[in-house]
């Protein structure tokens, strides 16, 4: 006999009960779109641009951690560099007005891709809020640099992280410590084949 | 045909018994051999087979609860969006374009030009007289459940009038049946 088919599940819209890529041509457009905003930003690019502009970019001063895993059935992670110094950014980091360094909750970002019906990858991001970075800015962030869906999860431990779809392991390290220097390349971490590794 | 459809509509509900619940088994398992290996999951031997008669000969197929495909008189079982959304590859495919899609979704049936302009396409091997799932341009997920009135290569030559009735779209009142309690 064949193989038993997987379930597809699909993203149904709360408000309309449209699967989400279908909200635009529901009854109440407008209705649906902060969830789309939160849920679904991949599949309305426009809506992202719209949230934008409406909410002037809030620069966050807090200062926390940053993770990423890669669970690459190919450990493709591998391949990612950073030829920064970090020893740069760590002294801007210090800069920081009320920017403690304390480190109660160790600070990091960690990196995982995640393979998900063999040829689709997800690149998870964990810990950009202990930078103080809001997630939902990050995540539209990181659609546009790499042109692709990213969205904030509740991760399984019930904290927030960011799917991006696609495995965009290869130029996240410079992309996060260009895009906010308060986070040091060396609180950066890619899991690999379960292993915690440094970016740096 | 789900239009307007909605609980009122129900004329009767039972239980059937087990020959006739063997008998829709065996018809699904036949319209849909993709389907086979979950029907143990979708249609329980050991949970009660409900078929819901409905006006205007459609009955509803519903276990636990849950509609999960429906016929007319004595044709063809057509799953409903939502399961057919879990199992997409059961069925052929036809895909009208983006401009179609707010047709459909008011209950349209599909006309041909929608099928064959640049945004539609059309699996060669549809025969008139087939449940489809209703694709969309840009879209992942099917919109509407059809049954095709011509075959695909005579709604390429023809290219004029419907070519697949539509029985269930998105947001329809099968759709928003979403449990029969
Ligand atoms: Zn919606």
């Amino acid at each position: 006999m064949a193989e038993k088919p997987e379930p597809v599940k699909v993203l149904y819209c709360p408000t309309c009960s449209l699967p989400a890529e279908y909200c635009e041509f529901g009854s109440d457009f407008e209705k649906c779109k902060p969830w789309l905003i939160k849920n679904a930003p991949e599949l309305y690019p426009d809506l992202l641009k719209e949230a934008d502009e409406k909410e002037a970019e809030r620069v966050s001063e807090q200062l926390h951690s940053v993770g990423i895993s890669s669970i690459g059935a190919d450990g493709s992670a591998s391949s990612v560099q950073s030829g920064e110094t970090s020893s740069s950014k760590q002294e801007e980091v210090k800069r920081l007005p009320g920017g403690k360094i304390k480190k109660k909750v160790r600070q990091e970002v960690v990196i995982e891709k995640v393979v998900r019906n063999k040829r689709k990858s997800i690149t998870i991001i964990k810990g950009l809020e202990l930078f103080g970075i809001k997630l939902s800015d990050a995540s539209k962030k990181l659609g546009k640099k790499f042109a692709t869906g990213a969205s904030v999860v509740k991760g399984p431990t019930e904290k927030e992280q960011i799917d991006v779809q696609g495995d965009i392991a290869y130029d996240i390290v410079e992309f996060i410590t260009e895009t906010w220097p308060d986070v040091p390349e060396t609180a950066i971490y890619f899991i690999e084949d379960g292993k915690k590794v440094p970016a740096a | 045909m789900f239009k307007k459809f909605s609980s009122d509509e129900v004329s009767s509900q039972n239980q059937v018994k087990a020959s006739v619940q063997r008998k829709i088994r065996q018809s699904i398992a036949d319209e849909y051999p993709g389907l086979e290996p979950v029907l143990d999951d979708l249609l329980p031997k050991k949970s009660p087979l409900i078929v819901v008669k409905c006006q205007n000969h459609l009955n509803l197929v519903v276990v636990n609860n849950v509609p999960l495909f429906f016929n007319i008189r004595d044709g063809p079982y057509m799953p409903t969006l939502r399961l057919l959304h879990q199992y997409p590859n059961i069925m052929k495919k036809l895909q009208v374009d983006r401009g179609a899609i707010k047709f459909v979704l008011s209950g349209a049936n599909i006309m041909c030009p929608g099928l064959t302009s640049p945004g539609g396409a059309l699996d060669d091997e549809v025969d008139a007289e087939t449940p489809v799932a209703i694709m969309a341009e840009g879209k992942q997920h099917a919109l509407a459940i059809g049954f095709t009135k011509m075959s695909a290569k005579d709604i390429k030559t023809i290219n004029k009038g419907i070519g697949v009735d539509n029985m269930h779209y998105l947001n329809d009142g099968l759709w928003k049946m979403e449990r029969l309690d």
